[in-house]
């Protein structure tokens, strides 16, 4: 590149790259520094050291684990064959699929999650069906549960893994499907050997996106899970706020931030063995 | 022909916004006329005053203090709401330039609030409604650091149609056919270490000796459906039929009982503790002389008695006389005042941290 074009360049970056380091590069400098830097006491890994050995962090952090897990992996399983579906129908069909798909990503979550509550409540929908099925005496506990938190998430991330997945099926001609069934595929075999390799790299990308956003996601389990069945985001949240143990929240977000770093980074390193 | 129906939607739309906000810019106008005809408050009209409060039951306490205040004295009130420990933790953040004149705490985060150096005394002689109040409401913490304007109680409410036998003790939180339908407030809560001290005597203990309360809250908190913040979530909780069996505030009974849940308030036999609702005026406000009028205002004899009859609070101004109906759901009469037990707030703010980690300890699992 010749100096002038390199020149124009920064200059194109140089308001994206100020924004991005005074909104997001320094704070996240403060929070690292204040985890490690205590008054009296200089640099020192004591706040990891003494929160990372709490057992409540423990179940915690596992419980944050296992919700991000469960949600990527249901959601996995359940927008594969959609997905499918809806990269092969006709261009207007698709489009108008595409609309419904998104359509929760445009309510606002908080609304959104009070829809649960609504439907999962002891008086809710699930409840006054059962019940009226003749299926349940009692109400059963819906809500306040881990079972709610994971519904309310899937529900939240279902449209990236399927719009990560349509994207990559699109790419994908339906040529090599008619190859491989020429010869002697049967249609099941034809979609885990053809379209599943070569969708991986929209399954990865959905899959990061879905993960990540569970792990961190506040206002589903704050609101469906109570203050009892507490995620990294929501206990974080108590730190902060309620506790005023400023020390154990920053911990929480480099563990937050580490973990999500460390993610897209196994990602990048596995992506082109996939593809 | 569509898009013109909604251009003209959407002027129609614009035009009632801009007579609306037109009509909330001339309000004051009125008001300020109003109070121009009484000179000795003109040096307040056009300010505001900024409280810090906890939010409940703000419709009633908008009508009963908001706004007449405002009409009276020309002072704009613009409110600050949460909970005792978030509250808390905003004042000591913003220390060096408060942003808050009055604020509204628990006993015991008057306390840690003093402690932390977040308050200033307040000036008797600004405050006229003071010689009205109970003696032991006009320094409950000494050095005037805070004033109780209200007391409330701590009881049981429980489920008439779903719990049996009724409730009787703190100890039957821990009864295992209630499991899943109990709830207690979280212990950074007005009444959450009066939760360890009420358990520790239900349990053997005492006052002085906790440990009982410790060792059987794990039991407890297998038969939590969550633990509430607010007064607010409590009620949501009850609504839907979470709960069954809530300890509760006594200023959140009314609306308790505009759930329509068959309920029943019990006091159990451990005994009815009581606390101080506590107003204090916070250091380094510019509006000191609006803090100690808004502190004398809600002290006096009308405030506190509509507040009374709203069953907001439950007055610490001895003039205030209710009738008996109204009297009943408060903490009202000597005989009652006589029996609430009133905890060691001081002593409660010094173990507050220790009790703050095992509790969420417990919880967390």
């Amino acid at each position: 590149m010749p100096p002038a074009a390199v020149k124009t360049t920064l200059l194109l970056l140089l308001p994206a790259l100020l924004a991005v380091g005074a909104f997001l590069l320094l704070p996240l400098g403060f929070i690292l520094f204040e985890s490690v830097y205590l008054e009296g006491r200089g640099f020192t890994l004591y706040m990891y050291l003494s929160y990372l050995s709490d057992p409540k962090f423990h179940t915690i952090f596992l419980r944050t684990l296992k919700f991000g897990l469960i949600v990527t992996g249901v959601s996995a399983i359940l927008c594969y064959p959609a997905s499918y579906a809806i990269s092969r129908t006709d261009q207007h069909r698709k489009s108008l699929l595409m609309s419904i798909v998104i359509l929760p990503l445009m309510t606002s979550p908080v609304a959104r999650t009070y829809a649960w509550m609504v439907i999962l409540g002891r008086f809710g929908l699930i409840n006054q069906t059962l019940k009226s099925a003749g299926l349940i005496a009692e109400p059963l506990r819906l809500l306040y549960t881990e079972g709610a938190v994971i519904v309310g998430l899937l529900q939240l991330f279902l449209p990236l893994m399927v719009l990560n997945l349509v994207s990559a099926m699109e790419n994908i001609s339906p040529e090599l499907e008619e190859a491989a069934q020429s010869l002697g595929a049967n249609r099941w075999v034809t979609f885990f050997r053809v379209v599943i390799p070569l969708s991986a790299d929209g399954l990865v990308m959905g899959s990061v996106l879905v993960f990540t956003g569970s792990i961190t996601a506040y206002v589903t389990p704050a609101i469906l899970g109570g203050t009892k069945i507490l995620t990294l985001a929501t206990l974080l949240q108590q730190e902060a706020v309620v506790f005023m143990n400023w020390g154990g929240a920053t911990v929480i977000a480099v563990v937050m931030t580490v973990l999500t770093i460390l993610l897209y980074l196994g990602v990048r390193t596995l992506r082109p063995r996939i593809a | 022909m569509k898009k013109l129906m909604l251009i003209v939607l959407v002027l129609g739309l614009w035009c009632a916004g801009h007579l609306f906000a037109s009509g909330a810019k001339e309000a004051p106008k009125t008001e300020r006329a109003k109070s121009e005809s009484q000179p000795a408050m003109q040096s307040y009209r056009g300010r505001t005053l900024s409280v810090s409060t906890w939010g409940f039951n703000m419709d009633l306490i908008n009508k009963n203090i908001t706004k007449p205040f405002e009409e009276t004295y020309g002072v704009k009130i613009v409110y600050e709401t949460g909970n005792n420990a978030d509250r808390l933790t905003k004042l000591k953040a913003r220390k060096d330039s408060p942003n808050v004149d009055v604020v509204h705490f628990a006993g015991n985060y008057i306390y840690l609030a003093t402690k932390e150096g977040l308050l200033q005394p307040y000036d008797p002689d600004k405050i006229p409604s003071l010689k009205e109040l109970y003696q032991w409401a006009k320094d409950p913490v000494g050095n005037r650091y805070g004033i109780g304007y209200a007391i409330s109680t701590y009881a049981i409410a429980y489920r008439t149609d779903k719990v049996n036998p009724p409730i009787t003790s703190w100890a039957d939180l821990a009864r295992p056919d209630l499991k899943g339908f109990v709830t207690l407030p979280d212990i950074t809560t007005t009444f959450g270490p009066a939760t360890v001290v009420l358990l520790a005597k239900a349990f053997g203990g005492s006052e002085e000796n906790v440990e009982p309360a410790w060792q059987n809250l794990p039991q407890i908190a297998k038969n939590l459906v969550t633990v509430y913040r607010r007064s607010s979530e409590l009620i949501t909780l009850v609504q839907q039929g979470e709960v069954w069996v809530a300890p509760y505030t006594s200023f959140s009974w009314g609306n308790l009982l505009e759930t329509k849940v068959p309920l029943k308030s019990v006091v159990p036999k451990e005994g009815t503790v009581g606390s101080q609702s506590m107003v204090a005026v916070v250091k380094g406000t510019k509006n000191a002389d609006l803090a100690h009028l808004y502190i004398n205002f809600i002290l006096s004899h009308d405030v506190q008695k509509a507040q009374a009859m709203d069953l907001v609070d439950s007055p610490t101004n001895m003039t205030v006389k209710v009738p008996p109906e109204i009297g009943e759901k408060l903490a009202y009469g000597p005989e009652k005042l006589s029996n609430i037990i009133f905890l060691d707030e001081a002593k409660l703010a010094q173990v507050q941290e220790s009790w703050v980690k095992r509790w969420q300890q417990i919880m967390a699992k």
